[in-house]
């Protein structure tokens, strides 16, 4: 009963994240839904299944993929995010602002705390 | 089959053809853009075919497809980390 | 890390009692052998060892919150119209000092509500963050600084020790 439960919301949630890579307007956006909401839908399908098989051994992998899925998810965006800047995808006309704006160093791929107009001596606002 | 795995089947289905259809979509933006708005749908699409193998181990109760899930997942990721460097550093 | 060992080792000795080394009677050995710790713990002298579990089991809950709480805010907006999201990238200043902390932080606020981390500086000052909803990016910057930030900060602390 709980696994079928399980099983449901996560294949609902893999949906809302196929949903979302279709109609959201900018590549950011999309991977937003694509860490999380698909994550989380596998994770759920995962944590019905351990529940479904009667099986330890099949439960623990069950379990070890999810926790596996739940640590690259993260990391993958970063690394899809970072070279998305860098290429230049364009952000959604609705964005509001873009702290990343000229950080990068185009040649050494270095990115800077701050940018170069202000003082360098300054703290960061808390 | 029972109710709750045919609903989620077609919930991934679904899903999988919206994925499919993000992969196929031509844009007119540059290159190495339009390739990684494709890198995010191959994620999604890795993520989902988990979703498929964990389900089918479910329903068939067979259990090497579990395996295979695990598999998938390592290699999705390093997929995906791959094609996000190369497109970010090569030139 | 004195005591994790004990605890596993009372683990152990729990699981050859009952008579077959498994993953549930492992667990169970664990959590028995913890309470005796625990009961035991003024016998034994003090140890963060105590503190630290119920800080990492009290984080796993918060953690657990934020990740539904923000997977039905995305699954809300991913369903209706898209229009009055304001998304921003946004630089957080962190306090986070060694490697361990500020992976952690990163991939936290990669799970957590509306905000993907991009990018942290090659200086390892500032967090970059895409946020999906930021009416203000100060509040967004304080909400991490004082959620997330301070949760990591406080559980890698305690390692230490």
């Amino acid at each position: 009963m709980l696994a079928d439960i399980f099983i449901l919301i996560g294949a609902f949630f893999m949906l809302v994240a196929a949903i979302g890579v279709y109609r959201m307007p900018d590549l950011y956006m999309r991977l937003h839904t694509n860490t999380k909401s698909a994550t989380f839908g596998v994770g759920f399908l995962l944590l019905g299944a351990a529940f479904r098989f009667q099986n330890l051994d099949i439960s623990a992998r069950a379990l070890a993929i999810m926790i596996f899925l739940f640590v690259t998810a993260p990391v993958a965006a970063h690394m899809i995010g970072r070279a998305a800047y860098f290429v230049g995808a364009p952000l959604w006309k609705g964005t509001l602002s873009d702290d990343l704006k000229g950080r990068y160093d185009p040649k050494t791929h270095e990115l800077m705390s701050k940018s170069k107009t202000r003082k360098t001596g300054d703290k960061p606002t808390k | 089959m029972s109710f709750v795995n045919f609903a989620a089947f077609f919930l991934l289905t679904i899903a999988f053809l919206l994925a499919f259809l993000r992969l196929i979509k031509r844009s007119n933006q540059p290159h190495r853009i339009s390739t990684l708005d494709r890198v995010v749908a191959l994620d999604l699409m890795a993520t989902l075919s988990i979703g498929f193998m964990t389900l089918y181990a479910v329903e068939t109760q067979k259990t090497v497809f579990m395996d295979a899930a695990v598999i998938l997942a390592l290699i999705a990721f390093l997929g995906t980390v791959a094609f996000a460097r190369y497109l970010e550093k090569g030139n | 890390m004195n005591y994790f060992i004990l605890n596993i080792a009372l683990a152990l000795t729990w699981a050859m009692l009952i008579g077959d080394i498994h993953p549930v009677s492992l667990f169970t050995g664990f959590v028995i052998g913890y309470l005796i710790l625990f009961t035991a713990r003024r016998a034994l002298g003090p140890s963060p060892y105590f503190g630290k579990v119920s800080r990492v089991i009290r984080f796993a809950f918060f953690f657990l919150w934020e990740l539904i709480k923000s997977n039905l805010r995305v699954a809300r907006d991913v369903l209706t119209r898209t229009d009055y999201m304001k998304p921003r990238i946004i630089a957080v200043p962190l306090d986070a000092k060694t490697d361990a902390e500020i992976t952690l932080l990163a991939n936290l606020i990669s799970l957590t509500p509306g905000s993907l981390s991009l990018d942290v500086s090659t200086d390892r000052r500032t967090i970059y963050v895409h946020v999906m909803y930021a009416e203000n990016a100060e509040s967004v910057r304080r909400e991490i600084k004082e959620g997330l930030e301070r949760w990591v900060l406080d559980l890698l602390a305690t390692e230490k020790e």
